[in-house]
């Protein structure tokens, strides 16, 4: 990558902080991302209301549900899974109203499928604070035959759709929750660059 | 700038301080088609000097047959207004700039709340055309001093039905910012339009309660205060010009004859 230069649809994470002024705060977390959570209760317990919503983290991710029902002091839900929060999501946003601040933390795949799912209840990308936590494994969407292959760690991975060895670019789809990838060996076929693992 | 040739075709006291100019194209043309909340740029030269005011269109966007703008008369006018309202008649010919939006609609709002204040309605006319027309979910909040200066009231009040709440400042009515900015749906937007303390109060109940700054659009394009005169020196002529108190510094370059020599932009005369 050039330095200087940056992919604009690039997403940039930061570290969760409360905002100061919401009237009622949201925090959806998932695996890894438990660690953000008790994190921003590190930084205070805030006076408005607040939900936690937790999904236990997969077989191999490190799991913070004990701990963050011993910090966590109102309004902690423990999900089985990702799209139990998902689901959660809908039944809770509906009664919500502005005011609201939305905070998520987690994997680059659970980050944009909160997203997707608060944005039917007119809550932007721009509104949310995303924290990046665990992985910085990558889902790719293949640009010939559209499918998305997930948890992806190299810089050329095999499509699971079509099987053609893509280059993962840094160009970023929120909708999709994927980067763009693109046939890598296309001009000259089975000629592949050295596959290193930089997302790891 | 590409500008397009209009000529007024009536003018209507709307209130005391209130007149509605309507412009049709002086060729007899269409006007190009625009998004509520857009101005356009009218030139009037007064007296020798060119002014160049903003003015929201205030028909309905699908309407391109007339392009209709609201001028509330200033007190502390720099000209432009006094202008409109005194020596304006039907007939004469101006000079307006294509439609430009700086106070569009939210698309992706699954509500809107528009707050105006006095003349700050003239944005919202054209978009709560826009609004009746997509099915929006909307509601109007409409303050002004005293009923005769609630301009376009009865006629709002006929168009948005109950989405349509006024308050009238004689009458004792207030709007209360905090109980309507405090308990409203995920997915709102907030649009002000109207004096410089409204707006302040306004974007500053809303931050409070902590709407991201995303969802809060205002507007407040009342023409800057009379400033104090100075003097300035431009580095490269070395001519020195007295910038009076009613003028910009770049009209006063211009009227020194400076812009001429460089008339090709605006901009390049900072250049100078």
């Amino acid at each position: 990558m050039e330095r200087g230069y940056w992919i604009r649809s690039k997403p940039v994470y930061t570290s969760l902080v409360w905002h100061e002024k919401a009237t009622s705060h949201l925090v959806v977390a998932q695996g890894e991302g438990g660690m953000a959570v008790l994190k921003i209760f590190q930084q205070m317990h805030p006076k408005q209301p607040i939900t936690v919503l937790y999904a236990h983290a997969s077989a191999s991710d490190v799991d913070y549900a004990n701990t963050l029902k011993k910090v966590v002091p109102e309004g902690l839900q423990i999900l089985a899974s990702e799209q139990e929060v998902l689901d959660e999501l809908k039944t809770i946003l509906p009664t919500m109203r502005m005011g609201l601040r939305v905070y998520v933390a987690g994997s680059e795949g659970f980050i944009w499928a909160v997203s997707e799912a608060v944005k039917v209840f007119g809550v932007e990308d721009a509104d949310m604070m995303k924290e990046l936590t665990g992985t910085l494994a990558r889902s790719i969407y293949c640009v010939h035959c559209k499918a998305i292959t997930h948890n992806i760690t190299t810089n050329i991975a095999k499509c699971a759709g079509c099987e053609r060895m893509l280059f993962v670019r840094d160009h970023f789809s929120r909708r999709l929750g994927a980067y763009m990838g693109l046939m890598v060996d296309a001009e000259s076929p089975g000629e592949l660059p050295e596959i290193e693992e930089i997302y790891p | 700038m590409s500008t397009i040739n209009v000529k007024i075709a009536a003018i209507k006291q709307v209130t005391p301080l209130i007149k509605h100019f309507t412009f049709v194209k002086e060729d007899g043309s269409e006007f190009p088609a625009f998004s509520g909340g857009s101005h356009v740029v009218v030139s009037l030269n007064i007296g020798g000097r060119v002014h160049r005011n903003p003015y929201s269109l205030m028909g309905s966007p699908t309407d391109t047959s007339a392009y209709h703008i609201s001028v509330r008369k200033q007190e502390q006018s720099r000209g432009g207004s006094v202008f409109m309202h005194d020596y304006v008649a039907v007939g004469m010919s101006f000079k307006i700039t294509y439609p430009v939006n700086l106070f569009s609609l939210a698309k992706k709002g699954h509500k809107h709340i528009l707050i105006a204040g006095g003349i700050g309605i003239t944005p919202f006319m054209s978009q709560i055309a826009d609004l009746k027309r997509t099915g929006a979910d909307f509601e109007l909040h409409y303050a002004f001093r005293s009923p005769e200066h609630g301009a376009f009231a009865a006629q709002l009040a006929k168009v948005c039905g109950d989405k349509f709440h006024c308050y009238i400042d004689s009458e004792g009515d207030r709007l209360d910012l905090q109980a309507l900015l405090g308990n409203q749906p995920l997915g709102t937007h907030m649009y002000v339009c109207g004096p410089g303390s409204m707006v302040v109060a306004v974007l500053e109940t809303a931050r409070n309660l902590g709407w991201p700054e995303s969802h809060i659009h205002s507007e407040q394009f009342l023409a800057p205060p009379i400033g104090e005169p100075f003097k300035i020196q431009l580095e490269k002529s070395k001519i020195e010009i007295q910038v009076p108190a009613e003028m910009s510094m770049l009209e006063a370059i211009e009227a020194a004859g400076v812009g001429s020599r460089f008339s090709m932009s605006r901009r390049c005369m900072w250049a100078l």
